[in-house]
């Protein structure tokens, strides 16, 4: 799309997604909660950034944010340099936890839901939603409903969905979370494979700091309540990824890094 | 194995007729009281071909039609209005519970009272009979659509309208469906008792005509008539409950 506008070719040294001095403080039975604390970071056009956490240190409030649903106490959050205030599925698709697949719907027509509420034609979106089912290698599964597909394969239509409106940056909510350790690995190497062809900005929040250190080329570490940024680490790691880099020792003194900054707060 | 079942379906049914037929036809049970199941069918027969009675039969299904189209918007409305109105939720809530547990039917002499003893008496009773459970399941119904999906809707940009179109009403619709169920089956025990009690139209009144006038075997028929129509009428709601429901595992 910035294809036809050259003009927009200069706005590449503008980051994808800027948070700055964010803040949120929620009212509780006991007082008020402060839930995130001054959290600044950027996210460069086509990054992969990984967010790292102990449960309960407002990783999920921030992606809320970030996904436009939910509106942060104080500070800002721009979207390539724009104040986000609302749900701008154009600019952030979101690929949510387990479950989160209209369960009456089938593959193919979760895939097209985002379309369908923007109005996007039949055609058009059955279209789109069958390149995506294709991407995602669930070929001929489009008549299935959720139920009738297994846990990775769930999650694959959810990454597909989040493609969907095809849009900058795609924020995923802990996604591989419930699947068991062989088919999360096969996920991560998935969407390292679609993320490379599409080219999309990522922030993939997790709890696994091997997860993290194999997808991400940056990490970020939230503290405890409230939340915020302890610490960033590059992940220098090359590209591909391969299964055989976690036996490496800068995998191993990576992820020890990611697990000290998380122990010592 | 299906096909075993209603086999084994089809015998019960077929050996309880045989032995009503035959203990009724060997004098086992009065057939003064109990006439043989032939009869009754001879008898039910005829009703169906008998104007009048057609006429009768036709006031009870209109009376349970146009209840069942005033409670549905009024008890889904009201359902939805006390789930997602905080306030009126939790002001009003506990009164449909309580009063979901009261018997209607002590309520039918104000019926009485208010609408008279025609038309508009059975079709209100009907609705007060139907509204208590289609209230408390639409409720319970809303109260059952995961934040999860909610939240998937809304970061991609759903209207409200949208959300309600897409997400509420398709999570909603089996657990309604099956309080719409009760309902019509509360919706029609509550127009026949109505039309029983004291009534001058409507299969009820038959019914309790024939009893009082030792009308045995159309009295019988009566019966059987009315349980087949209720019988027709849930089954067909259960269908569609489990057509639209089938993604519910």
């Amino acid at each position: 799309m910035t294809k036809l506008n050259p003009m927009a070719q200069g706005a590449t040294d503008m980051p994808d997604v800027a948070v700055e001095a964010l803040t949120h403080v929620y009212e509780s039975a006991s007082g008020p909660v402060e839930a995130l604390q001054n959290i600044d970071f950027v996210v460069p056009a086509q990054r992969f950034v990984g967010v790292v956490g102990p449960s309960g240190c407002g990783k999920s409030s921030l992606l809320l944010m970030l996904a436009g649903l939910q509106r942060p106490s104080g500070g800002r959050i721009l979207i390539r340099g724009k104040p986000l205030t609302k749900p701008e599925p154009e600019e952030i698709g979101v690929v949510f936890q387990e479950a989160s697949l209209l369960p009456w719907k089938t593959a193919l027509e979760n895939i097209e839901f985002p379309l369908k509420l923007r109005g996007v034609g039949k055609a058009e979106r059955r279209q789109r939603a069958e390149a995506l089912l294709e991407m995602v290698g669930l070929r001929g599964f489009g008549d299935r409903l959720p139920h009738e597909l297994s846990g990775g394969m769930r999650q694959r239509v959810s990454i597909a969905r989040g493609f969907s409106q095809d849009p900058k940056v795609l924020l995923m909510d802990e996604p591989f979370a419930a699947l068991d350790e062989q088919t999360r690995l096969t996920m991560g190497d998935e969407l390292l494979r679609i993320w490379g062809q599409r080219q999309k900005t990522v922030i993939f929040v997790t709890h696994s700091l091997t997860e993290a250190v194999y997808l991400c080329d940056e990490v970020l570490v939230m503290s405890r309540r409230p939340g915020r940024i302890i610490d960033r680490i590059d992940i220098p790691l090359e590209r591909p990824r391969t299964y055989e880099m976690m036996a490496t020792e800068t995998f191993g003194r990576l992820r020890e890094r990611i697990w000290r900054s998380i122990r010592k707060d | 194995m299906k096909g075993q079942h209603a086999l084994v379906q089809l015998a019960i049914v077929a050996g309880a007729l045989a032995a009503w037929e035959t203990a009724s036809r060997l004098g086992a049970v009065n057939p003064q009281l109990l006439p043989p199941f032939s009869t009754v069918a001879v008898h039910a027969a005829g009703l169906l071909t008998d104007p009048s009675f057609l006429k009768h039969l036709w006031v009870t299904v209109s009376e349970v039609l146009l209840a069942c189209i005033i409670v549905a918007p009024i008890g889904v409305g009201l359902g939805l209005l006390l789930k997602e109105n905080e306030y009126l939720g939790a002001a009003f809530r506990p009164f449909f519970y309580f009063l979901a547990s009261v018997p209607k039917s002590v309520f039918l002499p104000i019926f009485i009272l208010i609408f008279g003893i025609g038309f508009s008496q059975k079709v209100a009773f009907g609705v007060f009979q139907a509204i208590f459970v289609l209230v408390i399941a639409t409720i319970a119904a809303a109260s059952s659509v995961p934040a999860e999906l909610i939240r998937v809707a809304r970061a991609n940009g759903a209207t409200n309208w949208q959300l309600y179109r897409e997400v509420y009403w398709p999570a909603m619709l089996p657990l309604i469906l099956e309080g719409a169920r009760l309902g019509v089956i509360f919706n029609i025990t509550g127009v026949v008792f109505a039309e029983m009690y004291v009534s001058r139209a409507g299969v009820g009144s038959k019914i309790s005509e024939w009893g009082q006038s030792f009308n045995i075997p159309d009295l019988f028929a009566g019966i059987i008539l009315v349980a087949l129509l209720s019988i027709v009428v849930n089954e067909t709601l259960r269908w569609y409950e489990y057509r639209v429901g089938r993604w519910r595992v």
